[in-house]
């Protein structure tokens, strides 16, 4: 029995294993005929994509899948399951490998929260995994059956998500870890049920930081009563910050991004105040962007029209051990615009307006690379590297979408994301690439299309491009469920390359 | 490399005899949800006739109300959304388990000078979050076949009972001292 909440907080008792798979195939009125009311239909007719490109689905029944990989062999895995979006039901927490000769194979954990970044590298999978008070980076190797944990420092346990792990050139690993705060405070606007699972739970700022001494009032879910509680920004809920007061920084922060020697040592903090480093791509030249998400207009410390964003990493470019401070990026005080959150334009048509929780900012190393329309939830994402598929150095980015009227009263945010767009990161454009034939999610629009693309990655020859779709979701202003075995692994392909 | 070109796609636990398996597993927790709704149900309607102050009188006979249409539902459409049918023997055993509920509820009395229907009461509020539970976990299971009618079925009898479940530690808790200090009825 570990006597000690620290003890406590360390992640054990890890295990993983392989199974076999027995998947069915599907004729194209099998995929009409789906047993699952929440996604009766799978149809690539239903999604566009620009001319000259084939779309397929590759993956149907999918539960609330995240990433993509690739090994050297033409495999394909797909991490799925844990406790994900929203946190039930949990399902098995594995990654699906499905191999070039049709077998499938099954790698099995016992991590509540799940797998949700998968890399492949030399013959090992790596993987991120949330669950706990720590995210953790691992790497498995799928012939011997050797697990090695290579981080297991980085707070976490709140609303947002581990970033890659992805490999650059310079062989270096790189991996993000988003905030555990929905808005900067920990709130009992996220879901109460991280509040249960970790009550101690915090952000923790990458460098040393000055209080304004703003709390946010709330509600005590956990109380009977209506008893309202003062929490301050870097602190567990229902913990208040004083005027003046000075946090640490940390180099295992969160809302933050590294790199590291492929076995995790080395750990160097590249950035920090990036809410949500879930999807992460380095291109061609080795520049690494990432990809970040919007404030929410609702709850205690609501902000409006805050866009989403991919950022550039500058740091990212300097040698290997050479960053004596890390870049800053805003949040918890400033939008992706690079106003502050008080900001009359960010003023919120819902909720209590934000105040400021830090004086004395570190310089914004903004400004961003590509700001996007609020709500479209920018995910994983990649550069195309082939001139075979097309508009090489284009960055990829999976927008799973809006969780409006959830986190926005605006009619418009409803149909914001929902595709694949194609972004031009050195002038700061986009273009739809994969989406339905009215904007939006196959669910409402109607059709088999697409629902909520949460990754996309190149397949190692650059010639394919796979659409992650993370399945049915409903949102209202109240709730939101998503359905397993609704996800699917899609696949484009320019016809030129697929006709030889 | 890419080797998957124009494969036939595959399905994940989606083939007949893995989704048949699921349902059938569903199908036979729904009948413990039957079960525990049941119990609540007839104990319930009996505690109404046992409490005379009228305000909590007025709340438990709209309980019981909310109760029986809750069973109903539970057993038609419910069972419905997966293609299964209940258990009428699961219903019977219900019966039987509230009226348990009731003579333990009058031995933790006896044992421990609880007087009055309050410890029908407290019973009530423990089967009723046993039976909210039971549902909660059928909203779970809907949500991990995908039928979006299980899931929203589910969750509203669950919202409603959430209310009830409100009022029942409300009225469980206001009322102890007169069962257990006073020893009066109410």
């Amino acid at each position: 029995m570990k006597t000690s909440n620290a003890e406590r907080r360390k992640n054990t008792g890890f295990k993983i294993s392989k199974s076999k798979l027995q998947p069915g195939t599907a004729s194209p009125q099998d995929l009409h005929n789906l047993p699952t009311p929440a996604r009766p239909t799978v149809d690539a007719r239903d999604v566009v994509v620009p001319e000259g490109y084939t779309v397929e689905p590759v993956m149907v029944g999918l539960s609330f899948p995240t990433d993509i990989a690739f090994d050297d062999k033409g495999s394909v895995f797909v991490s799925e399951g844990g406790s994900s979006w929203p946190t039930r039901p949990y399902m098995p927490a594995r990654v699906i490998a499905f191999r070039a000769n049709g077998e499938t194979e099954t790698i099995d954990m016992n991590v509540q929260a799940g797998p949700r970044g998968i890399a492949w590298r030399d013959g090992e999978l790596y993987m991120a995994l949330k669950g706990g008070y720590h995210m953790q980076i691992v790497k498995y190797n799928l012939q011997s059956g050797e697990l090695k944990v290579l981080i297991d420092s980085l707070p976490s346990g709140g609303w947002h998500e581990p970033g890659g792990p992805i490999f650059g050139k310079d062989g270096l690993m790189y991996f993000g870890n988003g905030s555990v705060s929905q808005q900067g405070v920990v709130l009992p606007a996220g879901f109460t049920v991280d509040m249960a699972k970790h009550p101690l739970a915090h952000d923790v700022p990458g460098q040393d930081v000055t209080l304004s001494g703003n709390n946010v009032r709330s509600r005590d879910p956990r109380m009977p009563y209506p008893y309202m509680v003062e929490t301050g920004p870097f602190k567990p809920f229902g913990t208040a910050a004083e005027k003046g007061e000075v946090v640490k920084g940390d180099i295992n922060c969160n809302s933050a991004v590294w790199r590291s020697r492929p076995d995790g040592t080395d750990m160097e903090l590249l950035a920090w105040g990036i809410r949500n480093p879930f999807g992460m791509a380095l291109n061609e030249e080795d520049e690494l962007y990432v990809s970040d998400n919007d404030f929410e207009e609702k709850g205690e410390r609501a902000i409006a029209m805050d866009p989403d964003c991919i950022w550039h990493i500058k740091n990212a470019s300097q040698p290997f051990g050479s960053i004596k401070k890390p870049d800053w990026y805003g949040f918890p005080d400033f939008c992706h615009d690079g106003l502050p959150v008080n900001h009359p334009s960010h003023l919120p048509g819902r909720g209590t307006p934000a105040e400021m929780l830090m004086e004395n900012h570190p310089p914004l190393a903004g400004p961003a690379a590509f700001l996007e329309q609020p709500h479209s939830c920018m995910c994983r994402m990649d550069f195309s590297r082939s001139d075979a598929f097309g508009f090489r150095g284009d960055l990829f980015v999976a927008e799973w979408g809006s969780m409006a009227p959830l986190n926005s009263p605006h009619p418009e945010d409803l149909t914001h994301g929902f595709r694949v767009i194609r972004v031009n990161v050195k002038n700061g454009t986009a273009e739809p690439f994969v989406h339905n034939k009215e904007m939006g999610p196959a669910s409402k629009v109607g059709g088999g299309g697409i629902e909520r693309p949460v990754s996309c990655k190149f397949s190692p020859d650059g010639k394919s491009l796979y659409v992650l779709d993370f399945g049915g979701v409903q949102v209202t202003s109240g709730n939101m469920m998503a359905y397993a075995h609704t996800g699917v692994l899609w696949k484009v392909t320019k016809k030129e390359v697929n006709n030889g | 490399m890419d080797n998957m070109t124009q494969m036939q796609p595959i399905l994940i636990e989606l083939d007949n005899e893995t989704r048949s398996k699921q349902l059938d597993r569903a199908a036979t927790w729904f009948n413990n949800v039957l079960l525990t709704q049941a119990s609540y149900r007839k104990l319930v309607q009996d505690t109404v006739e046992k409490i005379d102050e009228p305000h909590i009188k007025q709340y438990l006979a709209e309980i019981a109300m909310r109760a029986e249409t809750h069973e109903e539902v539970i057993r038609g459409e419910l069972f419905s959304a997966i293609d299964r049918n209940p258990s009428d023997v699961r219903t019977a055993l219900g019966t039987m388990a509230g009226k348990a509920r009731e003579a333990l509820g009058d031995m933790i009395a006896l044992t421990s000078g609880a007087k009055g229907p309050w410890q029908d009461l407290h019973q009530l509020y423990l089967s009723n979050y046993n039976s909210m539970g039971a549902i909660a976990v059928a909203e779970q299971l809907g949500l991990a076949l995908g039928i979006p009618q299980v899931a929203h079925i589910a969750f509203q009898l669950v919202a409603d009972k959430s209310t009830d479940q409100l009022l029942l530690q409300e009225c469980v808790l206001e009322m102890c001292s007169m069962s257990i200090l006073y020893h009066e009825r109410f």
